[in-house]
């Protein structure tokens, strides 16, 4: 297992972050005695229409003063009942649901769930599908990251960052569109393959899109990373420690802040992930800026991840050959009798999975993302069930902000990169 | 590592956790299966979850100390409806998923937050979609749909893709529920116990003057 | 001062055009207002899912709303001009969409951005609003799923155009809202039927098929149990 500390660049000192306590004179905070003013705890509520909230989230927070007493997160206002909704698909149908679900990491969620009927079906994808699905994922863990980039810096008080991030992300929509047609709405994977192969030039645009992000990634750096507000504002901010971590179901970057080497790709690998050479990023004192620091890391990683994928793309076909799954050729629906009612067959009925169950899990950029399908034989699953990281993630929030300051409640929020279209599902 | 999830020869007893399971806990090991290849599914009893899972979280040859995920799977036709646990060892790296069936008459089983924080939400969501009750759980309410909610658990397969009412009804119900109702005052008195807040249709109805503005 | 520039004896101002000539323009006040009014509109963004993220991309680097004059995104609806719906909205997000429209003061107009704010798209379930326009009043519907950043803008730019033909003599006709209704469906049962219809029409199937109940009255929990 490789394992990474970052380097800090700043040191961890008091003095960096900002404290306008007075220390001596008059107003020294230790001389005075403690005021009672006999007063009550107040009750305040953010959301769900806030613009901190990512979404549409409700806390209610009891306040002692500017203290947090007790966070009581309100979820469930954009259930849109997905999981219902695929009891009532084809297999092939639900494809289009998964990428509603995450929106900012949408070809990540195409591509696990296909990868979780595929093994239930024992389906086998080909090496290049293997690798596009790979560029895919790490294409879209840059670009989920790249919005909590800028929305973590608006948090904060920054707003700069949060341009620099939509620019790259325009490129990511771009390369989205180009593959798929779509620029969040991807729903780019079938059950065996892709819907399509990738276009000509297209690799060679997310080439380039991996050797230049970087470069704006060391200006977002610049601007943050010593930056003195934001130092004061995330630095011992949101702390957890690695077993409450565990014992929180906490995982993706949020885990690994807290110096838990715990990584699907590593630990779990699928798709040939061990063979590729990386990095995992780990923090060590689990608070907010631990976490800035490893996903700005994860970033980087993946673009390396991006260059290796590109550099062994295989030539060959994208689908698997096997037709209880994969339409025929558009030449042979036209010419052949057989292969025209096949795939009028494959398209009235859906692609049949035999009767069984799996659960595959992969590293999603929010975390231990999980698809669980369960199949009765038919066309339809019985149950499909997300795994979801960020519903699991923000149940911690209550013990991270607990005990803080009001205005840390939004940075903490914002440091676990939550998308709530996944955690209400 | 890996290896012994991924590719070890299927068939029972495969799985280094699952002999040890049924020496220590014997009959109250149901079933185990083999799906999909190398997925692990054992059958547990549901009376005795909370002690299987805790062995199994707690034994250090085994240390399944990640709860994935709590979910449950309604199969239909009046079937039981069981209830999942994914486990996962970091350590060791080994997966593991535990089952218990519950008769649809007979939706309870113990909670298991005790052992993991992460169990709260999840068990929480089981029981808004499912109905099952968790005992023990510190504060099962409903968690997605609003707590009003009156037309049932929706993802049990006797319930309609788009609910029992009318969308008409479904508006007016909608809107005539004030955001505010969701405070629950009493659940944020300063070390009050929370209050478990459960809807239930009055048996006559209220008064129709109060919603007919 | 310069010459032409000079005081004349009437006590007038010396103009571009000489001296005396008048200082002002004349023009219809509706003109002026709808010119002021369409050209500073305020957005106010309730962006819930995907579509949001594609209103954060139309107000980002690359398509920069402010070049229409929505500089000034306010998060607050006291001091928002248009209400921007992006995503779906379930029934537990109804009450809350409901009272932000209410809080908005008038005149105020509504974007019902992407398919699932506009008919409840794919989602055609328990939990889901067939479109908003069952509880607000809707100006310009704006196709997609999501509706790219220019469909948004053009979106907007059509309120811009429904700003230009306003009057404000018969403004308070036009925009009349009961405000006993505040809080309160805009459509009766018949009219969510007929608007959620078209797109949920299965729910007609299923309540000729006797599947849908039509429900007992709602019952608002009391505030303080
Ligand atoms: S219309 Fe499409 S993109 Fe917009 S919220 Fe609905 S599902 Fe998402």
């Amino acid at each position: 297992m490789t394992k990474k500390t970052i380097e800090y660049e700043v040191s961890r000192t008091p003095e960096l972050g900002m404290d306008f306590r007075p220390t001596e004179g008059v107003l020294s905070a230790a001389e005075l005695p403690e005021p009672d003013f006999g007063s009550e705890n107040m009750l305040i509520n953010i959301g769900p229409q806030h613009p901190a909230t990512h979404g549409v989230l409700r806390l209610v927070l009891e306040l002692d003063g500017e203290t947090v007493v007790r966070c009581v997160p309100h979820i469930g206002y954009l259930h849109s009942s997905f999981e219902k909704l695929g009891e009532y698909r084809d297999w092939n149908q639900i494809v289009p649901l998964t990428d509603r679900m995450d929106y900012l990491a949408p070809l990540i969620y195409n591509c696990v769930y296909v990868m979780a009927v595929e093994k239930m079906m024992g389906v086998t994808v080909t090496e290049r599908c293997k690798v596009v699905r790979v560029i895919c994922m790490e294409l879209d863990r840059v670009f989920s990251h790249l919005l909590w980039l800028g929305t973590w810096a608006i948090d904060v008080g920054a707003f700069t960052p949060f341009l620099y991030a939509f620019q790259e992300r325009e490129r990511v929509y771009r390369l989205h569109d180009a593959f798929t047609g779509a620029r969040i709405t991807t729903s780019a994977t079938r059950v065996g393959g892709m819907m399509a192969d990738i276009p000509d030039g297209w690799a060679e645009g997310v080439r380039q899109f991996a050797d230049t992000l970087p470069n704006t990634l060391d200006e977002v750096e610049t601007l943050l990373s010593t930056n003195g507000i934001h130092l004061g504002r995330t630095q011992g901010v949101g702390v957890i420690s690695g077993e409450d971590a565990i014992n929180s179901g906490l995982s993706g970057p949020n885990l690994r802040a807290s110096g838990v080497p715990y990584d699907l790709r590593k630990d779990r690998p699928y798709y040939d992930y061990e063979t590729y050479d990386f990095e995992v990023p780990i923090g060590e004192h689990g608070d907010c800026y631990d976490r800035y620091l490893v996903r700005m890391e994860e970033m980087r990683q993946s673009c390396s991840l991006l260059h290796q994928a590109l550099d062994r793309l295989p030539d060959g076909p994208i689908n698997v050959d096997d037709p209880r799954v994969v339409l025929p050729s558009k030449t042979d629906c036209m010419n052949d009798m057989e292969s025209m009612i096949h795939h009028f067959k494959l398209v009235m009925e859906g692609v049949k999975a035999p009767e069984g169950e799996s659960y595959f899990a992969v590293e999603g950029s929010k975390g231990e993302l999980g698809m669980y399908v369960v199949s009765d034989g038919g066309s339809k699953p019985v149950r499909w069930r997300v795994r979801p990281p960020s519903f699991v993630n923000l149940s911690a929030i209550s013990k991270l902000v607990e005990g803080g300051l009001l205005a840390d409640v939004i940075v903490v929020n914002a440091s676990l990169d939550i998308v709530l279209g996944e955690i209400d599902r | 590592m890996t290896e012994l999830v991924q590719s070890e020869p299927e068939g029972v007893g495969a799985h280094p956790t699952v002999p040890a399971l049924r020496e220590a806990f014997g009959d109250s090991i149901l079933r185990h299966e083999v799906v999909a290849g190398d997925e692990h599914v054992v059958f547990v009893e549901p009376l005795r979850i909370v002690e299987i899972l805790r062995w199994l979280k707690e034994t250090p040859a085994h240390l399944y100390d990640f709860l994935s995920d709590v979910t449950a799977v309604d199969y239909g036709g009046g079937r039981p409806i069981q209830v999942v646990y994914q486990l996962y060892s970091i350590q060791h790296r080994w997966a593991l998923r535990i089952k218990a069936e519950l008769p649809i008459s007979e939706l309870e089983i113990d909670s298991v937050v005790p052992l993991w924080d992460a169990a709260n939400w999840l068990e929480r969501e089981v029981f808004d979609m499912f109905g099952v009750t968790f005992r023990g759980h510190p504060d099962l309410r409903r968690i997605l749909m609003p707590e009003t909610y009156a037309e049932g658990h929706p993802l049990r397969k006797d319930f309609p893709l788009r609910g029992r009412f009318t969308r008409a009804e479904q508006t007016r119900r909608a809107l005539s529920r004030e955001p505010k109702d969701y405070y629950i005052p009493a659940d944020l008195e300063a070390g009050g116990e929370p209050q478990l807040v459960r809807w239930q249709e009055t048996p006559e109805g209220p008064s129709e003057e109060s919603n007919d503005r | 001062m310069s010459d032409d520039l000079k005081t004349s004896g009437s006590g007038l101002v010396g103009g571009l055009f000489g001296t005396g000539t008048p200082t002002f323009l004349t023009t219809k006040v509706d003109f002026v207002v709808n010119w002021a009014r369409r050209n500073s509109l305020w957005p106010m963004p309730f962006g819930t899912a995907c579509c949001a993220i594609e209103m954060m991309a139309s107000a980002a680097s690359d398509q920069d709303l402010a070049r229409f004059g929505m500089e000034r995104m306010a998060f607050s609806p006291r001091q928002a001009d248009v209400l921007i719906c992006a995503g779906r909205v379930p029934y537990k997000l109804a009450p809350v969409l409901r009272r932000i429209w209410d809080q908005m003061p008038q005149p105020k107009w509504c974007v019902s951005m992407g398919a699932c704010a506009s008919s409840g798209g794919v989602f055609d379930v328990y939990s889901m609003v067939q479109g908003i326009d069952t509880i607000i009043p809707v100006d310009v519907y704006v196709p997609g799923c999501p509706p790219r950043p220019e469909g948004l803008i053009y979106g907007l730019m059509m309120i811009q155009e429904k700003v230009r033909g306003e009057s404000l003599t018969r403004h308070a006709e036009h925009r009349f809202e009961d405000p006993d209704q505040a809080g309160r469906p805009e459509a009766d049962d018949e009219e969510v039927r007929a608007l959620s219809g078209p797109f949920g029409n299965s729910t007609r199937q299923e309540e000729s098929a006797g599947l849908v109940s039509e429900g007992g009255p709602a019952t608002p929990r009391p505030l303080i149990p």
